[in-house]
């Protein structure tokens, strides 16, 4: 019996004011489900069949169905038998942490996940350690692949039925935990940023001037978002044992200065005071004293000057499937080659 | 007194707040005076959704120009359409915006940017276009803001009006207040395409969602889009997602939402409430503050009620004036 495997599509990433502030796409709704066809197609070909995908009402859902029983009518092989979680919908990002919930208990074997960095984190902060395969629909995407969705799906049929073992296709990732006070803590996958704004308003950064600290799970000069900040100081890779943190400063003042991809098109000069490595485990406390803090680009929590924010850096926090790696291991099998447990 | 954390002065904080509570009250009274059979036609509430107009339209002043829809109070109050005129006309009184010959639908004051409330799905877009080319032509830096449901957004007119903005590179903001339902029709049941962003994109424009039970959020959302359109980056969409606590007329029994669902929305997703805890919470002011306007409002809107019950109606001799109006 193949195994199950979830699908958490988000129709509301990607739809912020970095329409209007930067030069941010709008991928289509029609797109997101065709991305996710796509994905399916490839999960189909190592005969994985049971999908369980998180209901939404953002029209993907709906796309996804129409897509699916044109196939079947056609008499399309390798048809997925899709069911959607009985839950409710409240359009937020509860909704995904529901899901990532109820796929756990339901025992998939990864999870597809259509969303920006913001849908990632919250999937990945409850699924425990089922891998996560990442398709990026959202508006910065540092974290999330950009590739062909029906090589995501293959890869993931690939790890998820065995074919490719876990050792080889699922990678542990770091993230970063930041705590107000004594509060639970709440992750981040790529960057936390603190920045003077007291509130969370349109969530979004773009204005540079409030800007202070950044920290950052790992951080390449080829992201666009806070993490490229990082990225065009010090690059850190997905799998070093180590993070980076920045003190910001007005670039007019400051020793450093980068011109940042801060978002889609949008291009800002930077200050930065002075930037070091962050160790796993060692709790980092800002000098900020109000304002709130941005998760992976975009404000979550605010804080007043009597309560104290600090960061740490987290390994092996969560898996996800290691596309290129599934790919190549597969490529160099011999039996693969020929056809084996091949399902099309 | 802390430091304000907030993108608006103290004074235009409790603007906002007074702004809002008086489209709540005016709907919560017109609720109970519906239901006593004084007033002639039918009313649309738009309670639970006060955050958008007033989000949108703080960033508004008598020169910019807005374009409402059936459910128009709201928009009307924000816009600063006198509440005792306007309960007037919906009474049908001759002391009415329009000497009562409007009604709750058709609710105009061109003084203050309020091309009027429409009983039409969907025909505010192409009047808000031809405002909006009319400040271009001016040179006057005015915008345009036209209202619809997700429902209008599937009129041809709406779309129409999208592609001559888009064309014509107007100074228009279209405004989505998605609540999921076109009158009892779920958006599901309507559209091929779903997200009225996606359709934005169609014609070339860009669009944004916001959380329209958030002041906070539509807010800043509608700054950037107001000012980008006002500094001539022409047209884009704002779609708001909302959660309105009355149905879609008054004595709409509703069978269509979840059991408990405006229940729930009230109890958690008030625009009033989470403005006044988040500005309190901020040290700025108190529950006092808050309730001393709570006060002078039900104050006005008491007032209001009593004064157009006791207005004159219409003469039969008035019949046919103020059909046509002079621009």
């Amino acid at each position: 019996m193949p195994p199950k495997v979830g699908v958490i599509a988000n129709p509301i990433s990607g739809r912020d004011i970095r329409r209007i502030v930067a030069k941010a796409n709008s991928l289509q709704i029609a797109d997101r489900a065709n991305m996710l066809a796509r994905a399916l197609a490839g999960l189909s070909a190592w005969g994985i069949t049971d999908v369980l995908m998180m209901p939404e009402r953002g029209g993907i859902t709906g796309h996804i169905m129409r897509h699916l029983s044109h196939a079947a009518r056609r008499g399309d092989s390798g048809a997925i038998d899709l069911t959607l979680l009985k839950m409710p919908v409240t359009g937020s990002a509860e909704d995904s942490r529901r899901a990532a919930r109820i796929m756990a208990e339901e025992g998939v074997a990864a999870i597809i996940v259509l969303g920006g960095d913001g849908t990632h984190r919250i999937v990945a902060s409850t699924c425990g350690d089922i891998p996560i395969a990442s398709m990026s629909t959202g508006t910065n995407n540092a974290f999330a692949d950009m590739r062909e969705p029906t090589v995501t799906g293959y890869a993931t049929g690939l790890v998820a039925t065995g074919v490719v073992p876990r050792a080889v296709g699922v990678k542990a990732n770091k993230w970063l935990e930041v705590r107000i006070d004594d509060e639970p803590p709440e992750v981040a996958l790529v960057d936390v940023a603190v920045v003077t704004q007291q509130n969370i308003g349109a969530r979004a950064l773009w204005r540079t001037d409030t800007f202070r600290e950044l920290y950052v799970a790992f951080a390449d000069p080829q992201l666009i978002g806070m993490s490229a900040i990082a990225g065009l100081v010090e690059p850190v890779g997905r799998r070093e044992a180590s993070g980076l943190m920045l003190q910001l400063a007005p670039a007019d003042k400051a020793p450093t200065v980068v011109a940042a991809p801060i978002a889609p098109g949008l291009i800002e000069k930077i200050g930065i005071d002075n930037w070091r490595r962050l160790r796993p485990g060692e709790p980092v406390f800002s000098s900020v004293e109000a304002g709130s803090v941005a998760l992976d680009g975009e404000r979550e929590l605010c804080f007043d000057s009597r309560q104290k924010v600090s960061v740490r850096l987290v390994e092996r926090a969560f898996n996800t499937i290691d596309v290129a790696a599934a790919v190549h291991f597969a490529a160099q099998n011999d039996a693969l080659r020929k056809g084996a447990r091949l399902a099309v | 007194m802390s430091d304000n954390p907030f993108p608006l002065s103290l004074e235009d904080l409790m603007r906002a707040y007074r702004t809002m509570r008086t489209i709540r009250d005016f709907e919560e009274r017109l609720h109970i005076e519906f239901a006593k059979g004084d007033i002639p036609g039918f009313v649309h509430l738009y309670a639970g959704e006060e955050a958008v107009a007033t989000g949108v339209q703080m960033h508004l002043t008598d020169i910019d120009r807005i374009a409402s829809t059936h459910r128009g109070h709201g928009h009307c109050i924000a816009k600063g359409v006198d509440v005792h005129e306007m309960m007037a006309e919906i009474y049908g009184k001759a002391t009415g915006s329009c000497r009562g010959k409007g009604g709750s639908m058709h609710i105009a004051d061109l003084s203050k940017g309020m091309m009027g409330a429409n009983g039409i799905l969907g025909a505010g877009a192409p009047l808000i276009c031809g405002a909006a080319l009319a400040s271009k032509f001016r040179g006057d830096r005015g915008v345009g803001i036209t209202y619809f449901g997700d429902g209008a957004a599937n009129q041809g007119t709406v779309l129409e009006s999208m592609n001559l903005a888009a064309a014509w590179d107007l100074p228009v903001v279209f405004v989505v207040e998605n609540n999921g339902y076109a009158e009892s029709t779920s958006v599901e049941f309507a559209t091929g395409v779903d997200s009225y962003v996606d359709r934005a994109s169609g014609f070339g424009m860009p669009g944004v969602t916001v959380d329209g039970m958030d002041f906070f959020a539509v807010y800043e959302a509608a700054g950037e889009i107001i000012r980008r359109a006002r500094d001539g980056g022409g047209p884009a969409l704002l779609e708001c997602s909302v959660a309105r606590f009355y149905g879609h007329f008054e004595g709409d029994a509703q069978t269509y939402k979840a059991k408990g669902e405006n229940e729930y929305n009230r109890e958690n997703r008030d625009c009033l409430k989470s403005f006044r805890k988040r500005v309190c919470d901020a040290g700025l002011a108190t529950d006092r503050d808050f309730d001393q306007i709570d006060l002078e409002v039900a104050r006005l809107i008491d007032d209001a009620v009593a004064s157009a019950k006791a207005a004159p109606l219409p003469k039969p001799s008035e019949l046919l004036t103020d059909v046509y109006v002079s621009y």
